[in-house]
């Protein structure tokens, strides 16, 4: 499996042997050259023999480093070429990664043909730097760069989408300026030389998506290293292959197109470029490459391609949007497989070469893409709970599309015997599969036969019926994939021409053969069907490729029983009948009774599925659509969606095609170690509503949090239409994308929007719902337009937010109390609650020393927690607690003032008293609440309680403290340990990091980590393009802040605690009296320090000498020593124990 | 080779001033945001700096830093009269803790690349800094990188000598002499370092 290249692994000549001029590099140069073995690699041989040679080299340093040159020249040195050869064979026109050039003309290089690397003559070659292959052959240097370059660590990174956006892009901006974006672009119907290279291309470029994919698997499982190794290999291989393509596509390009471009140029200098646009939208080819032909020159190639390609775009939105018209309105479900395929079908008419299909390869590719379109639609129909009617000419067209795929899969097995054993396997299972699937529909359909005849959608029927779906795609593909391998090792074959001409008008949908009477006949359907009475639908499509000749008969009929028995309906209410009419008949009676039934149940469905809180949903809906749930983005869960784009980009040149044909902005994206980092709003919005991947959880609720912080409302909104305006150019994409951007605007009314600074933006979105959105998606739009309706008249989210919607996954950890275990019950004995009432009849005073620690540091909790639990993510943004004046950050001011004023208690309550004895005791009262609190994980009262007997007004008091115990210093000592500031709070950041909550962190740690990321990250980031520098958003700021508040948020969750509300009462009352003092506070207690116990005169010498001889070592130590107890030499002790 | 010392370094004053921002991205549990090696005369020294930004409201936490601070950066912002008030309580509550008139300090107007904004004439600090037993002043722009590294050697030069002063009995006059000549250095020294960006570590 692992391929042969040997060479790749050669260690990169460091840069300084590669520019090496000294004296003994060139002295034992001679004798060496071209002998094979023994040689450093890492010197290049002396110049290439040959006066020829020699009088060229003078040229060979090259001023610009080249990365890729060209042989013009073939260049075989003597002998024979062995692994360990060091020169390049090189043929003429081989194309050669450069990785450094000796100055003696001598390159180190890889051939991209073969993978080998070597020393190779550069005045053999030129450089290779064509401006369509610029993006490729750069894209082809940065995996170079992170696969031999890289370090193993990030190897997940490799795998994924993003590194495969830059060969796409790179082949995608080829085929752009080459005018041959799409398969119907007249450029490639012309020449068959063309067509054939770029069909190459892109089979080439889906192979490197597939092992890409299976990378990503391998990655993510537990890889072995020569797995990994080999894989990369392979990975790196098919890159070179695809860049070798490239240029040969361009070679031929040029050949057949550049040249007569040229002569056209010179006999016709300038024609009027505007009437393409002003063309009508009709995908009439023939015109259309008349027209063209004409107006492009070679010599302004760069301005030509571009206004062609602009020609380009325009050409193909304005036929899109014809088709869009004609299939208004659509089935939200199916709108993106069915579109993508009448896109194939509108644009390759009936006049279309279709020898080529007639290829085994071919048929089993579009066969495949078909029934992967039908299933599609099934899983969409089970999402959305659409009419019966669907489910059944569905689940037909499931049959009749996977017959056509095991038709020709049965083919390749007939032609090769031998090998196919795993194949038969792979058909069987997927028969299995189709048969199950057709088992589980028939089931959802049983409650018809009930009298009523009113038809019950059953959720769990539903789900299996899904499963057996996702479990046919994955069939399906491992079947195709069987049967490409065969095809591979066998060689391709011509099946009989499948195809009857288009069907006629009046039967529009799926005109498939009959083989056996007991067989659902699958006929029309009814026209009221959504979506399947266009005629550029995908049942044409698939009566294009469903074999009904009598060749294909006898192909169907040998098919093994098993793969068309599933396809019994008759347990339904259609059985079998030979009258196609009156199937038909009957079936849309059908349909429409279910259809009630099932409308009115899958409305509510939905509407229950819409309550669903928070984004994660949001977001899984989205994907559900066309998917299934891959909440988490946990790679164990077979998802349909990760087997659908995985078997299809395995083995699709459609979705390859399809990837290159998407209009984006992912060039404005910063990636570093797969994560963004930066990008424009418009690449962002892509990122939030892309349709290959369900965006991770972290990001949609980063956007939600910070947007307003780079964009106003309304810009996110305008920016979201945008990007539902411009998918429509992708017709594949088009449907998950325009879910994904209503469900965006979903969760922003819902759950994110705020009051104070969107309803700006209320009036757009209301507009867009009620145009764009309403077009496309009528029940979104409705449902946005309710919710619009509901933000203008609440304050506050519409539906009741978990205040931490992002941190809640983690809170799933949380210790599960059951809901009715009963509180702990108030320490609280009569005689404080007398206390309490006399207190609040004025006629007893109390002090701390009257209650329990234990319930003390309970109310203390309680009321901090209360405060805690209502921080809102907006009051964590742009250092707004900070703001001097009119800081929305209420509850993060009252957590401060509540911090300051329970450190002022704690003081208060000891200056107060007289005596030494007295003040010892309550230090020793609030060490025990302390403790308490670190208990209940009370990490911010535990932080002030500390703070205040840590105070020097209180820390100086050295009578108080000699006769505090020293147990109590023990255990002052160790909290202490846990509060340290030291190391910017290391012991408390470690206690929290993997915390369960219920526990109150320290929230300054928060707000200093959210002051630094927001001053400390610049807001925009510099992105480089081809002219110059972008600023873009700097989006890993705003994730790091959205990453802190969610650490935050994770905690937010209230106390199972009782409360006193006469405590409470009293505590409050407390607190605000020692505020009363306001600002002096500090002052005033520190006065009254000195006056219960004055200075002593020694003092200031005592204090100064330990700080003064602080050693180096003992450094660490003596930044706990500041208590001046600390000082006698007993409690150092323990200090340093402790 | 003379063995490393390691000093804490405290940061306090409203305008927050961000001694790393030439980190790319900022990570507050990784050492390198807190802790710093600078050369200060030929010695290495640690510095562990603990920046209080962002938790000005909970005042009683102030104690709390000021106890573990050997030195201490006072900052305000230049644009911004009332943080260069503020930083007289800071300072007074510093001597009270530290029970010391001449704690190492150094007085630290950020954001210098907002000249067109500023709002506190520089004699004014300057003139604040002076009443102040003479404590160094400087004008930084962390945003610009600018002078950040000059602040922090100059307080550890304060530490260090504090430190040997501490072991070699005291020297009450060491702040008296030429002080002005120090600061006209100084002042000039910032002058060219707001063109050129420091480079740091």
């Amino acid at each position: 499996m692992k391929p042969h290249i040997p060479p790749l692994k050669i260690a990169k000549p460091t840069s300084n042997l590669s520019v090496s001029t000294s004296p003994d590099d060139t002295k034992y140069i001679p004798d060496r050259f071209y002998s094979a073995h023994g040689q450093s690699e890492i010197t290049p041989p002396l110049t290439p023999q040959g006066a020829r040679d020699i009088m060229e080299q003078t040229e060979a340093p090259r001023a610009v480093f080249h990365n890729y040159l060209r042989a013009f020249y073939p260049f075989h040195p003597a002998g024979d070429v062995s692994p360990s050869t060091v020169t390049l064979p090189l043929d003429q026109g081989d194309i050669i990664l450069v990785h450094s050039v000796h100055t003696n003309g001598w390159a180190d290089g890889t051939l991209l043909d073969s993978g080998n690397r070597g020393w190779l003559p550069t005045n053999y070659c030129e450089a290779y730097d064509q401006l369509p292959m610029r993006p490729l052959l750069k894209a082809l240097t940065d995996f170079w760069d992170i696969i031999r370059g890289g370090c193993g660590s990030s190897l997940k990174d490799f795998g994924n989408q993003d590194l495969m956006r830059g060969p796409i892009a790179g082949v995608r901006f080829l085929l752009e300026k080459s005018e041959c974006l799409t398969r119907e672009a007249p450029l490639v119907r012309k020449y068959d030389g063309l067509r054939r290279i770029r069909k190459a291309l892109l089979s080439d470029l889906s192979s490197l998506v597939k092992t890409a994919k299976r990378f990503q698997e391998v990655a993510n499982g537990t890889p072995e290293e020569d797995e990994v190794e080999g894989i990369l290999d392979e990975m790196l291989l098919k890159a070179f292959k695809i860049v070798t393509r490239g240029v040969r596509f361009l070679d031929v390009w040029n050949e057949e197109v550049g040249l007569s471009r040229t002569i056209v140029e010179l006999e016709q200098p300038m024609s009027d470029n505007q009437s393409l646009y002003d063309m009508p939208p009709t995908p009439a080819s023939e015109t259309f490459t008349l027209a063209e032909t004409a107006p492009y020159s070679d010599t302004t190639e760069r301005n030509d391609s571009r206004q062609m390609s602009r020609s380009r775009m325009d050409f193909s939105r304005a036929s899109m949007r014809t088709e869009m018209l004609d299939h208004q309105p659509r089935p939200v479900s199916v709108s993106t497989k069915r579109i993508s395929v009448s896109h194939r079908v509108s644009y390759s008419g009936p006049s279309a070469a279709i020898c080529a299909e007639n290829l085994a390869s071919e048929r089993l590719g579009t066969t495949y893409d078909a029934f992967l379109g039908v299933l599609g639609s099934f899983i969409g129909l089970h999402m959305q709970s659409r009419s019966s009617t669907e489910l059944v000419t569905t689940t037909q067209q499931a049959v009749q599309s996977c017959r056509s795929l095991l038709t020709v899969v049965e083919a390749v097995c007939e032609h090769d015997t031998q090998r196919s054993a795993f194949l038969e396997q792979a058909r069987e299972s997927m028969c299995e599969k189709l048969s199950e699937l057709v088992h589980a529909a028939r089931d959802v359909f049983r409650p018809a036969h009930l009298p009523d005849d009113d038809l019950v959608f059953m959720p769990d029927e539903g789900k299996r019926l899904v499963d057996a779906a996702t479990d046919c795609v994955r069939a399906a593909g491992n079947c195709l994939a069987k049967a490409r391998l065969v095809l591979e090792q066998i060689g391709d074959i011509e099946l009989e021409p499948s195809e009857n001409e288009a069907p006629s008008e009046d039967v529009p949908g799926l005109i498939t053969p009959q083989p056996q009477p007991e067989t659902i006949p699958n006929s029309t359907y009814s026209p009221s069907t959504p979506g399947l009475t266009d005629s550029t639908t995908p049942s044409s499509f698939h009566s294009h490729l469903t074999s009904h000749s009598p060749a294909n008969l006898s192909a169907l009929s040998s098919l093994p029983s098993s793969a068309i028995m599933p396809t019994h309906l008759e347990g339904t209410s259609f059985s079998s009948t030979d009258s196609a009419n009156r199937i038909s008949h009957t079936k849309s009676e059908m349909g429409e009774s279910f259809g009630r039934g099932v409308t009115s149940t899958g409305s509510s469905f939905t509407y229950n599925s819409h309550t669903r809180d928070s984004e994660m949903s949001g977001v899984s809906q989205t994907s559900t659509r066309a998917t299934s749930p891959d909440i988490g983005g946990s790679f164990q869960v077979p998802s349909l969606k990760e087997s659908v784009s995985h078997s299809t980009l395995a083995e699709e040149n459609e979705e390859t095609e399809a990837n290159i044909l998407e209009k984006t902005y992912a060039h404005e994206l910063i990636y570093k170690e797969g994560q963004v980092m930066g990008g424009s709003l418009r690449a962002l919005i892509e990122k939030l509503t892309a349709h290959q991947s369900t965006p991770d959880a972290m990001f949609v609720s980063t956007f939600y949090l910070t947007f307003r912080l780079f964009a106003t409302p309304v810009e996110f909104a305008e920016a979201l239409a945008e990007r539902f305006d411009y998918i429509g150019d992708t017709p594949h994409a088009a449907g998950p994308v325009r879910l994904r951007v209503y469900n965006v605007f979903k969760g922003w009314l819902e759950s994110h929007w705020r009051h104070d600074r969107d309803n700006s933006a209320l009036e757009f979105i209301v507009e867009f719902a009620k145009t764009r959105l309403a077009t496309d998606l009528p029940t979104a739009s409705k449902r946005i337009l309710d919710l619009a309706e509901k933000v203008s008249a609440v304050h506050g989210p519409v539906v009741p937010r978990l205040v931490s919607s992002m941190g809640k996954t983690n809170t799933a950890t949380a210790q599960y109390i059951h809901p009715d275990t009963p509180l702990p019950p108030a320490i609280l004995a009569k005689k404080e609650t007398n206390l309490l009432k006399q207190w609040k009849n004025g006629e007893a005073s109390i002090s701390i020393l009257d209650f329990d620690p234990m319930e003390l540091a309970r109310q203390l909790t309680i009321k901090e927690s209360r405060i805690f639990c209502s921080i809102l993510p907006e009051e964590l943004l742009d250092t707004e607690w900070t703001r001097k004046s009119g800081s929305l950050a209420v509850n993060v001011r009252a957590m401060s003032t509540l911090s300051t004023d329970l450190a002022h208690l704690v003081a208060d309550s000891i200056l107060c008293l007289e005596e030494p004895k007295k003040r010892a005791v309550t230090i020793k009262h609030w060490v025990k609440i302390a403790n308490k609190c670190l208990e209940l994980n009370n990490y911010d009262s535990l932080m002030a309680i500390i703070c205040s007997l840590n105070s020097s007004m209180i820390s100086r008091l050295k009578r108080t403290w000699d006769i505090v115990s020293q147990k109590t210093k023990v255990t002052l000592e160790h909290l202490r340990g846990i509060v340290d500031v030291s190391r910017n709070y290391a012991v408390l950041r470690q206690r929290l990091q993997n915390h369960v909550p219920p526990c109150l962190p320290f929230v300054g740690t928060y707000l200093t980590d959210l002051t630094f990321v927001d001053h400390g990250n610049q807001s925009l980031r510099n992105l480089p393009t081809d002219d110059g520098e972008m600023a873009v958003i700097n989006f890993d700021k705003h994730m790091k802040t959205a990453r802190i508040i969610s650490e935050l948020q994770r905690f937010q969750i209230p106390y199972r605690l009782t409360e006193v509300p006469e405590l409470q009462t009293w505590m409050q009352n407390e607190l605000v009296r020692v505020r009363s003092n306001g600002e002096t506070t500090a002052q005033v207690f520190y006065r009254r320090s000195l006056v219960l116990e004055p200075r002593e005169p020694s003092r200031t010498a005592t204090n100064m000498q330990p700080e003064a001889n602080t050693s180096i070592l003992d450094n660490a130590k003596d930044k706990f020593d500041f208590l001046s107890w600390s000082n006698n030499s007993k409690a150092k002790s323990v200090a340093t124990n402790g | 080779m003379r063995p490393q010392r390691e000093y804490h370094i405290v940061v306090l004053g409203a305008a927050q001033f961000v001694q790393n921002v030439w980190i790319e991205s900022y990570d507050p549990t990784i050492e390198d945001s807190y802790r710093k090696q600078i050369e200060v005369d030929g010695r290495q020294c640690i510095l562990e700096i603990l920046d209080t930004a962002g938790t000005e409201q909970f005042t009683a936490m102030r104690e709390l830093y000021m106890k573990q601070g050997q030195g201490f950066l006072l900052v305000f912002s230049i644009t911004s009269m009332s943080s260069l008030n503020e930083l007289s309580e800071l300072r007074e509550q510093i001597t009270r803790i530290k029970d010391d008139e001449k704690v190492p300090l150094v007085i630290v107007g950020n954001k210098s690349d907002l000249e067109e904004d500023r709002a506190v004439p520089r004699a004014r600090a300057f003139g604040l800094s002076q009443s102040w037993g003479n404590a160094p002043y400087y004008e930084t722009s962390a945003r610009r990188r600018a002078n950040v590294n000059e602040v922090f050697v100059d307080l550890c030069r304060q530490i260090i000598r504090k430190d040997l002063q501490g072991s070699g009995g005291g020297d009450p006059s060491r702040k008296r002499e030429g002080p002005n000549r120090h600061d006209r250095k100084r002042e000039s020294r910032r002058q060219n370092s707001r063109r050129r960006p420091c480079v740091i570590l």
